[in-house]
């Protein structure tokens, strides 16, 4: 087996440096051109961990969609199973906004690893990082959730979000042990409830409600359904909060709230229908993207006592 | 919405507008037409508005609900910015659109409002909480309120507000008398006077990069800073709207509200709190420190220009006395300049120069801050000079928001030579997310009860204060006009009031 070739952390930057001076140069030597250049842009450095056979396409048009909210230095480390693998290029992300001059360029580093050398991975993602801005980990890959080598991962991260909703992803014992361990943690399958919650804020404020049915798809309650039903119970408790499933075949996801007897909320996708009576309304849902709830995600890089609290009686 | 509650996520959750019904008078015209409808149709669609939420029309044409809904769906269309417009949502938003034709200066027209309103608190549970947008001729504010008020529209179960847009009077006694009249029918908090330029994304971020970063307020003094330059130029002249600017001029519709705000937000003392009262207490504290001119002192510390024939780019553009509806002998001042002072321990003896003007030869608003030059020139024989160059620091509001410092650097190469160099905060590149509009932002905090970006009835007098010896005695001038020519930076005039100063007018 052909020896890998070691990886420096100082090269990568040093090449870092080499693509942002040869970006910056103008292309031709007219003045337009010149006026123009790029900028560099950077708010955080963003590591994202992600099983090999993932679709390259969409985690780079992920990535992508991210840095105009979030420019960031991308570290991606794609995970593949199999002989003992591990490379890394650098490359720029560039757009021009529209009626703008100047491209906006983030950094990208892809470092491909087989998974017995992830122990090497952090050794060399953490020279890597930028320094005094917020580190958030994104944890997609499978494999790495199960490698014992997370441990020398995580800490590389200021936060780490998953999506537990995700097949193979992490799920509440993960979470609660990440939250154990004084980590900080997002699961987007909690950012995606938050427009629903807003709303259920609005509607329930000052209200006292002695029962309250979050209503569902499918047999088992996904992520998501038991986010709703753990927040609503720790948020009030002088009220019953109940589960239902529908009993089908489906996801598990937040259908309907059945508020004591005058009250109906019906979920549909992007909007919620309210009944009240013979009062009918409406109210607007917005259906997060991936890329939307990981924007949301990434805003939020201090703890979220709210969250902790729910996933806390979750997994208790 | 309190934060108290305890489903409520302030780390978060978007503040949503409480239930409510909007009325908007003069729902038929172009306020209405281009940012009203599409302000709020956005903000539903982010999802921000209740569920009891209503928008009741009012205006003079004889319309039916349908024919309103289709009229504003046309203008959202048209007019909604950055935004997809979404077939399904317009339904559900259109539900809540109602109509009803009336004459302000007819009675019974208030009447007809307050029994359509009692129908659409029962059909939309909007808690009885109504915002009135008086989006009318300023002549009708006081005439709209006291109708709301003879019908007792001013005061219900839940909350009134009352939304007027400027000019809040064309000088202080008129905008006196305008608040005698509102303030009998509604109290000081429930009058919102809307300056929209506070609801720039850009002015409010002038208030987080002054109180939120530790670096710059210790240097935001008469110790470190030399002069600050406000500008907002429009590359366009009247533009067939000549009959209602010659009325009111650059001065009155310009600086007397909008730059002057501008300026307070720049150098207002810290504010304890970012509650609307302590923000706006050190905004009218600042307007009240600004040193009022004798009549003596307009000429050399106030400029007032109109523009001629010329040229804007490739374009030929008549002047402004040969614009439709204006007299060939106007005395409008299309251009304004003024220096003030502030009478205050922090800006004693700092020139604040504000200018604004039509068909200037770019659109731009910007701060310009510039600095004190080094107190020692020690690079003076290697650079030619270069080390003199002042720093400044550039707040830019439009058209590309951002913050660029100005400062020297040295050159590569053997030898010490520096160059000016610039530092660039873009707003756009570094916050990719659409900003919402400035109608957006101000609608939602009316809604809300969030006066910290309207202008309270102090400020206005303050600001009306300021200019009023200028009004003053600009009324008893007969300038020779025009005095500057289309597409170029104003009249020579103004270039000499900074030279007075030994400054000049940067060209943004």
């Amino acid at each position: 087996m052909p020896a890998v070739e070691a990886i420096k952390p100082d090269k990568i930057l040093k090449e870092l440096g080499e693509l942002w001076t040869n970006i910056g140069k103008p292309e031709s030597s007219d003045e337009e051109s010149q006026d123009g250049g790029v900028l560099r842009a950077c708010a955080m450095t963003l590591i994202s961990f992600v099983d090999d056979e993932e679709d390259a396409a969409a985690l780079s048009e992920t990535l992508a969609v991210l840095m105009k909210e979030h420019p960031s230095r991308a570290v991606v480390v794609r995970v593949k199973e199999g002989e003992d693998a591990l490379s890394a290029r650098v490359f720029a992300q560039c757009w021009m906004p529209f009626g703008h001059r100047r491209q906006i360029c983030c950094e990208q580093v892809e470092i491909t690893a087989s998974m017995d050398r992830l122990a090497d991975v952090a050794a060399i993602v953490a020279p890597l990082a930028v320094p005094d801005l917020p580190r958030v980990i994104l944890l997609r890959s499978a494999r790495v959730v199960r490698a014992g080598a997370i441990r020398k991962i995580l800490p590389l991260g200021d936060k780490i979000v998953v999506d537990s909703a995700r097949p193979g992803a992490p799920g509440f014992g993960e979470l609660g042990g990440l939250l154990d361990a004084g980590h900080i943690a997002g699961d987007l399958a909690w950012t995606r409830i938050t427009e629903t919650r807003s709303l259920l804020a609005q509607i329930l404020e000052g209200r006292k409600a002695a029962n309250i049915t979050v209503e569902y798809d499918g047999k088992e309650a996904g992520p998501e359904t038991r986010y709703l039903h753990a927040w609503l119970e720790s948020c009030l408790p002088d009220t019953r909060v109940a589960l239902k499933g529908s009993g089908t075949a489906a996801c598990g996801k937040p259908r309907t709230i059945r508020v004591d007897s005058d009250l109906t909320i019906q979920l549909t996708r992007g909007c919620a229908e309210i009944e009240r009576g013979d009062v009918h309304q409406w109210a607007n849902l917005p259906v997060g993207t991936d890329e939307e709830l990981l924007n949301a995600e990434l805003n939020i890089v201090v703890h979220d006592h709210i969250f902790e609290r729910v996933l806390n009686q979750i997994t208790a | 919405m309190s934060q108290e509650t305890p489903l409520q996520d302030p780390l978060r959750f978007h503040r949503k507008a409480p239930p409510c019904a909007v009325v908007i008078y003069g729902a038929n015209g172009d306020l209405t037409k281009r940012k009203l409808m599409p302000a709020l149709y956005r903000l539903a669609y982010e999802g921000r508005l209740a569920p009891g939420f209503a928008v009741v029309g009012v205006s003079r044409t004889a319309m039916t609900n349908d024919e309103f809904r289709d009229r504003m769906k046309e203008s959202v269309k048209k007019f909604l910015e950055d935004s997809p417009f979404d077939e399904d949502l317009w339904h559900s938003f259109a539900q809540g659109l109602s109509y009803v034709a009336g004459d302000v200066g007819d009675p019974a027209s208030f009447g007809e409002v307050a029994k359509h309103l009692a129908v659409v608190e029962q059909a939309h549970k909007t808690e009885d909480n109504v915002l009135f947008y008086l989006s009318t001729q300023p002549s009708q504010y006081a005439e709209i309120a006291e109708g709301l008020a003879a019908a007792g529209l001013n005061k219900g179960k839940g909350w009134r507000r009352i939304v007027i847009e400027k000019p809040f009077g064309h000088d202080l006694e008129s905008a006196r008398a305008l608040q005698a009249r509102l303030q009998k029918c509604f109290n000081e908090n429930e009058i919102y006077r809307i300056d929209h330029y506070l609801g720039k994304e850009t002015v409010q971020n002038i208030m987080a990069f002054r109180f939120g970063n530790g670096i710059f307020e210790p240097l935001w003094n008469r110790t470190y800073i030399d002069h600050v330059q406000i500008t907002a130029a429009e590359s366009i002249g009247v533009e067939g709207r000549g009959a209602y600017y010659q009325e009111a001029g650059a001065l009155r519709d310009m600086i007397q509200n909008h730059l002057l705000q501008v300026m307070a937000t720049v150098a207002m003392e810290p504010a304890s709190s970012f509650t609307s009262d302590a923000v706006r207490d050190e905004r009218a504290k600042l307007l009240r420190a600004i040193r009022i001119m004798r009549p003596d002192q307009v000429a050399d510390n106030a400029v007032a220009g109109q523009y001629g024939p010329g040229r804007s780019g490739s374009e030929r553009v008549v002047g402004f006395r040969q614009e439709k509806g204006v007299s060939p002998d106007s005395q409008t001042d299309t251009y304004a300049a003024v220096t003030f002072l502030v009478d205050n321990w922090r800006w004693a003896g700092v020139p604040f120069y504000i200018r604004t003007g039509k068909a200037l030869p770019k659109r731009v608003s910007e701060i310009a801050i510039q600095f004190r030059v080094a107190p020692l020139a020690m690079f003076r024989k290697a650079t030619a000079g270069a080390e003199t160059v002042p720093n400044m620091l550039i707040l830019r509001i439009q058209p590309e928001e951002g913050i660029s410092l100005k400062f020297v650097s040295k050159r590569p190469g053997s030898g010490m030579q520096l160059r000016p160099v610039s530092m660039d905060f873009n707003y756009g590149s570094s916050f990719g997310e659409r900003s919402p509009s400035a109608y957006e932002t101000l609608l939602l905090d009316a809604i809300s009860g969030d006066a910290t970006l309207y202008t309270r009835q102090d400020m206005v007098e303050a600001s009306w204060t300021a200019v009023q010896p200028i009004m003053d005695y600009w009324t008893t001038q007969k300038f020779n006009f025009p005095n500057y020519e289309a597409g170029t930076w104003g009249p020579k005039e103004a270039d000499e009031m900074l030279a007075r100063w030994g400054h000049t007018w940067r060209k943004p």
